[in-house]
C-alpha cells in the first residue's frame, strides 16, 4: 500500500530507475530513463489493446467507473503485471461552490485504495450547480472566490485521499466576463494553497491558446512545471472555427510539438495518451503512443 | 477539515468587485445561472459571450448524443444521420440525468409520439421488461415477471430473464402499456 507522502516501493524490476510514484523527485536525483514514460487511459473499449501493450508501466481509468466491490478484470490483471493504475474523478465538481458531496469523495477515495495508486487526480472545474449537472467540466471564473472554493473542495478530499491528488486545468471555450487573475497566476494560486500536483494536459494548453489566439509557449513559460505528475496528451478537431478537445480525434502535430517543448523545460515523470471513443485501428493507436515517445523521449511501450 | 469559510456562506460587499453585470451575485449563485444558461433554456447572464457559449452548448450536446448511443445503440442506430439532431432537438433544454435516463426518456417521448423506429422500440420493451423505471428516480430492476410488446415483438422477463418472441400478425408500433407484473 501507498504511504501518505505517495512514495512506496518500486515494483518493475526491470532495471529502470523508476520513480515509486507519478511524484516529481528532486532534481538530481531523476535519471533521463526515470518516470513512468508514455502511458494510456484505460477504457474498456481498448482494454484487449492496452493488455498487449509490453512496455506498459501506467494507466489512467475514470475514478467513477471503480465499483467498490474492486477494479474490473482487464484492469486487476494489469495491476498484477505491476502497471500502476491512477484513478481519475470527473464528477466531484472541485470548482463547485458548493462542498464536495461526501459520498462521491469516498467513492474517489475508495477508488485509489482499491487501486493501490501512487496519487489521484480530478480537474480544476465544476460540473454542477443549482441542482442540475452540466454533463461537462465547466469553467470556473478566474476569481479569488473561485480559488477559495478549490482549495476548501481539495482540502475536503485530502481529509479523505491517503495519497497525494493532482488538478487538472481544463479546456475551455468560453471564459467568465470578469476574471481577477489570469490563468497562469489562477493555477498557480490554486496549487500553492492546495500543495496539489499539476496534471497539465498540454492539449488543453493548445485548445485554450489557440482559441483565444495566444501562444501556448507563454503559459507553459509560467507554470510550475516541477509541479507536474503526468501529463495528458488527446487528439481534437477545429469546428464553428473553434478547436474541440474532443479526444475522438487525432493528437495534432501542434500539440506533439508542444509535448516536445515541455519536455525540453522539464520532462514530466509520465505522459497519457486520452482517447474516449471513435477509436481507431491498433496501428493507429500505437503510432500515437510512439509519436507522444519520441516527442518526450521515453522509451516506446508499444 | 480547514478552518476555510464556505465561500457561498461568506457575507460580502458587491462594491469590492467589478461592477460589471456578470459579476453580481456569489460564486454559487452565477455558477447555478450559468449551468441554467448552458442546459436547462435559462438566458444567459450577461457579459458571457454567447456566440461561444452556444458553441460550447452545441459540443455539450453532441458528446451527449454519443454517449446516449453507446446506451442505447438501436435508438441511435434507428435514426441513422439524423440521430443527433433528433437528440439535440429533445435534449437542448432537458439537463443530463445520465446517459441511460436520457435515452430512456427519449425512447418513452418518441414512442408517445408514435416516431420511435421499430429496433429502438424493441430495445425499449426489452429494458421496460427488465426494470422499473418512474422517469424521476434511477430505474430498479423488476421482481416480478413483466410483458411488453412492441410491434410485431412480444419481450417476456421472469426471474431476470428476459426471452424476446417475434409475434406475426402485430403491427401496433407502440409500446405496450400494461402494468408490470401483468
Amino acid at each position: 500500500m501507498t504511504t501518505g507522502d505517495g512514495v512506496r516501493a518500486p515494483e518493475v524490476g526491470d532495471g529502470v530507475p523508476v520513480p515509486a510514484s507519478g511524484v516529481p523527485v528532486p532534481a538530481g536525483v531523476r535519471t533521463p530513463e526515470a518516470g513512468y514514460g508514455v502511458g494510456i487511459g484505460w477504457r474498456p473499449e481498448i482494454a484487449g489493446f492496452v493488455a498487449d501493450l509490453p512496455g506498459l508501466r501506467f494507466v489512467e481509468v475514470i475514478a467513477e467507473s471503480i465499483p467498490a466491490a474492486g477494479p474490473p478484470p482487464g484492469l486487476a490483471e494489469l495491476r498484477e503485471r505491476g502497471v500502476t493504475v491512477i484513478p481519475h474523478g470527473v464528477r466531484l465538481s472541485l470548482g463547485g461552490a458548493d462542498p464536495v458531496e461526501p459520498a462521491r469523495v469516498r467513492q474517489f477515495a475508495r477508488a485509489a485504495e482499491l487501486l493501490d495508486a501512487p496519487l489521484a487526480s480530478e480537474h480544476i472545474a465544476f460540473v454542477r450547480a443549482g441542482g442540475i449537472e452540466a454533463g461537462h467540466l465547466l469553467p470556473l471564473p478566474r476569481t479569488r472566490e473561485a480559488v477559495d472554493a478549490v482549495v476548501g473542495n481539495v482540502a475536503r478530499v485530502r481529509a479523505e485521499l491517503s495519497v497525494p491528488l493532482a488538478l487538472e486545468p481544463i479546456a475551455a471555450i468560453f471564459d467568465w466576463p470578469d476574471d481577477e487573475l489570469d490563468e497562469a497566476d489562477f493555477l498557480t494560486e490554486i496549487l500553492d494553497r492546495t500543495g496539489a500536483l499539476l496534471l497539465l494536459d498540454i492539449a488543453n494548453v493548445y485548445a485554450n491558446a489557440r482559441n483565444r489566439g495566444a501562444d501556448p509557449l507563454d503559459l507553459l513559460d509560467r507554470l510550475p512545471l516541477e509541479r507536474v505528475g503526468y501529463v495528458h496528451v488527446a487528439g481534437g478537431a477545429a469546428s464553428d472555427g473553434i478547436y474541440h478537445d474532443t479526444h475522438t480525434d487525432p493528437v495534432p502535430p501542434e500539440v506533439l510539438d508542444l509535448v516536445a517543448e515541455l519536455s525540453a523545460r522539464h520532462r514530466p515523470p509520465a505522459l497519457l495518451l486520452e482517447r474516449d471513443g471513435h477509436y481507431p485501428p491498433a496501428a493507429t493507436l500505437r503510432a500515437e503512443l510512439d509519436a507522444i515517445a519520441a516527442a518526450s523521449g521515453y522509451p516506446r511501450v508499444t | 477539515m480547514t478552518d476555510e469559510t464556505r465561500p457561498a456562506d461568506r457575507p460580502r460587499s458587491r462594491n469590492d468587485r467589478s461592477s460589471r453585470a456578470g459579476a453580481a451575485g456569489t460564486l454559487a449563485d452565477r455558477q447555478a445561472a450559468l449551468v441554467a444558461a448552458l442546459v436547462a433554456g435559462a438566458p444567459l447572464p450577461p457579459g458571457f459571450d454567447a456566440r461561444l457559449v452556444g458553441v460550447a452548448r452545441s459540443a455539450l450536446l453532441h458528446k451527449r448524443a454519443g454517449e446516449v448511443a453507446r446506451h442505447w445503440p438501436l435508438l441511435a442506430a434507428g435514426h441513422g444521420r439524423s440521430w443527433r439532431a433528433v437528440f439535440a432537438a429533445w435534449a437542448a433544454e432537458r439537463p443530463t440525468s445520465g446517459s441511460v435516463r436520457d435515452g430512456w426518456d427519449l425512447a418513452r417521448h418518441l414512442a408517445a409520439e408514435e416516431a420511435l423506429p421499430a429496433p429502438a422500440a424493441e430495445e425499449l420493451a426489452v429494458r421496460e421488461a427488465g426494470w422499473r423505471y418512474d422517469g424521476h428516480t434511477p430505474p430498479r430492476r423488476r421482481r416480478l415477471p413483466a410483458l411488453r410488446r412492441a410491434g410485431n415483438v412480444l419481450v417476456v422477463q421472469f426471474a431476470g430473464r428476459v426471452r424476446i418472441w417475434t409475434a406475426p400478425g402485430s403491427t401496433n408500433p407502440k409500446i405496450d402499456s400494461a402494468s408490470p407484473g401483468s
